[in-house]
């Protein structure tokens, strides 16, 4: 967690959030907190709730239930004070096809009141952060998958807002320009916003987030920091066995202690605390198995099959 | 009240903007079919048939097919880009362009992109209306029309006012239309129904379910309003039926928009 957050500074306050969607109760009683210069990555399966949460924070929903507070302003009662100081970039690329990059920001520029200050100038400014003044006067859609993700990620901070959302902004990158799209992200923080960002990457959730928040069916599973929450849902330890034919000494092993483990490609993977671990080796001298960390990996196995401990 | 007062609101102007500055760029292509597609009408319907036809009767007076049917196509031109303006293109800005989502991370909500795309369709039908008005009083200086000029200006208000009644319809089968595979339904169920029991192109015969029916159609009343005023130099009914339909469908119509463009968009209610 960054020195900025001990000031516990909340930018993004939303307590009890809840919605329904075709009947169904998708997200329910979430609360999501970030402050000044903190990366909350929020995590979970498909249908989990995180796009449903996120799409409330920013006001495309409205909630059952619940308030969002952004800068200190009621996203219900203030719409236009709160939006004014929050930014979203999207999962899919929502740019303007009609105008070039520039146009676009220019044109972004004009959705907000009170303006921004020196727009042109601002305008040259992230361009430049964001590495795309040579295509500054190209159409978006002539740019690669990773500029077009900068470029959307541009609009969304254009207007210097304190909240940043980031919905999956590195889906469909390769590598090097999932690693361009973290630095920016880095970059965000470093200049004191609050940033949320889902992410279906579980490497890049451990790198950016200093907390990370959990949903299961539309509940907090866990929060806090990455590897607490791994602790807390997974475990300390992954033991991982390689398929076994004939008969099966672990298996019984598991029923007496209550562990289900996970399946992946015929291995077992075991989550066990320090004293489990310590009593697998025990019962097993002669077992070939690798232990490793437990990955956000296993914890997305965890919350879709069951416990893995 | 509130889904009317967002129409005054800086956000929608601004979204208005966008429509604007777009266009703008792309004037050379965008100003064809405003300017040709009145002259082509007046041509082959007005003079064309026209000529062929000789006199028609309306109202009990000889009229010639010309001076009857400019100030239907002014009307009807009014009718139809708002339509499809409200229609077929914002369609796509939403569905495809995904330029709305764009709009909506912003300080710009919903209710502001209904009421911009709204007043966008309006402005456009009002502006192909005056490229219309600019043809007659060509046709007019040629010798080959004589209207009641005057109320060419007077007209431009009361054909934005139905311009924006009729985006309020477009956008209904915005919102409700699952694909662009559908969008012929709105030609069956708006354009030939309300364009043809109009008399903007032809009198209507003298059937007594259709006087009743023509009496719910805007366009009807704008269109023989139009013609009264142009052809005659008077103010009558027509009009002011007109505008009272037109004022009915935005209230009515636009809160609808709003929620089912709201299911549409968001998933929500």
């Amino acid at each position: 967690m960054s020195a900025a957050i001990a000031s516990s500074e909340l930018l993004l306050d939303a307590r009890g959030l809840t919605k329904s969607l075709g009947g169904r109760v998708v997200v329910d009683g979430v609360d999501l907190t970030c402050a000044r210069g903190e990366v909350l990555g929020l995590l979970g399966p498909n249908g989990a709730g995180k796009t449903t949460a996120l799409r409330m924070c920013y006001g495309f929903l409205r909630p059952d239930a619940g308030s969002v507070r952004i800068a200190g302003h009621d996203l219900a009662r203030e719409p236009d004070a709160a939006r004014r100081r929050l930014g979203v970039c999207t999962q899919d690329d929502t740019f303007d096809p009609d105008f070039t990059v520039r146009g676009n920001l220019v044109q972004t520029g004009r959705y907000y009141r009170p303006r921004i200050a020196n727009l042109p100038g601002r305008i040259e400014e992230v361009l430049q952060q964001f590495g795309l003044t040579e295509f500054a006067d190209r159409t978006p859609d002539t740019l690669s998958g990773g500029f077009k993700r900068r470029l959307m990620i541009a609009r969304s901070v254009l207007h210097r807002p304190e909240v940043a959302f980031l919905d999956e902004p590195t889906t469909g990158l390769d590598p090097q320009a999932r690693v361009a799209v973290w630095e920016l992200v880095a970059s965000l923080r470093a200049a004191g916003m609050a940033v949320v960002l889902t992410t279906h990457y579980m490497e890049e959730a451990e790198r950016l987030s200093d907390r990370l928040l959990v949903l299961h069916a539309g509940r907090v599973r866990a929060a806090g920091p990455p590897r607490a929450v791994l602790g807390a849902v997974v475990g300390e330890h992954i033991v991982v066995l390689p398929s076994v034919e004939g008969r099966d000494p672990v298996g019984a092993w598991l029923v007496q202690r209550g562990t289900v483990a996970a399946r992946v490609l015929g291995q077992r993977h075991i989550a066990l605390d320090a004293p489990g671990l310590a009593s697998f080796v025990a019962a097993f001298p002669g077992l070939r198995y690798e232990v490793r960390a437990p990955t956000l990996d296993d914890l997305c196995l965890a919350l879709a099959d069951g416990p893995l401990a | 009240m509130n889904a009317y007062r967002t129409a005054f609101a800086w956000q929608s102007r601004a979204v208005l903007g966008r429509h604007v500055r777009v266009h703008l760029r792309k004037w050379h292509t965008a100003l064809l079919p405003p300017v040709f597609e009145p002259v082509i009408l007046l041509l082959a319907f007005g003079v064309g048939l026209g000529r062929q036809m000789g006199e028609l009767d309306w109202g009990g007076r000889p009229v010639g097919y010309l001076a009857y049917l400019a100030p239907g196509i002014l009307a009807y031109t009014a009718f139809m880009t708002a339509f499809f303006q409200s229609l077929f293109s914002a369609y796509i800005r939403m569905h495809f362009q995904k330029s709305w989502e764009g709009q909506l991370t912003t300080q710009v909500r919903l209710e502001h992109v209904i009421w911009g795309e709204a007043l966008w369709a309006a402005s456009m039908a009002t502006a192909y209306a005056v490229f219309v008005c600019v043809v007659l009083a060509a046709s007019g200086l040629a010798g080959a029309l004589s209207l009641h000029w005057g109320w060419l200006a007077l007209a431009l208000p009361m054909v934005f006012l139905m311009a924006l009644s009729f985006a309020a319809l477009g956008l209904l089968f915005t919102a409700w239309l699952p694909s662009m595979d559908h969008m012929s339904l709105p030609f069956f169920l708006v354009i030939m129904p309300i364009g043809f029991a109009s008399s903007t192109y032809f009198p209507l015969p003298d059937v007594p379910v259709l006087r009743h029916v023509v009496q719910v159609n805007p366009l009807h009343h704008m269109a023989e309003g139009l013609r009264w005023a142009l052809l005659e130099g008077q103010a009558t009914w027509h009009l002011a039926a007109a505008m009272g339909l037109c004022l009915l469908m935005l209230l009515v119509l636009l809160p609808i928009d709003m929620r089912l463009l709201r299911r549409r968009v968001f998933g929500d209610r």
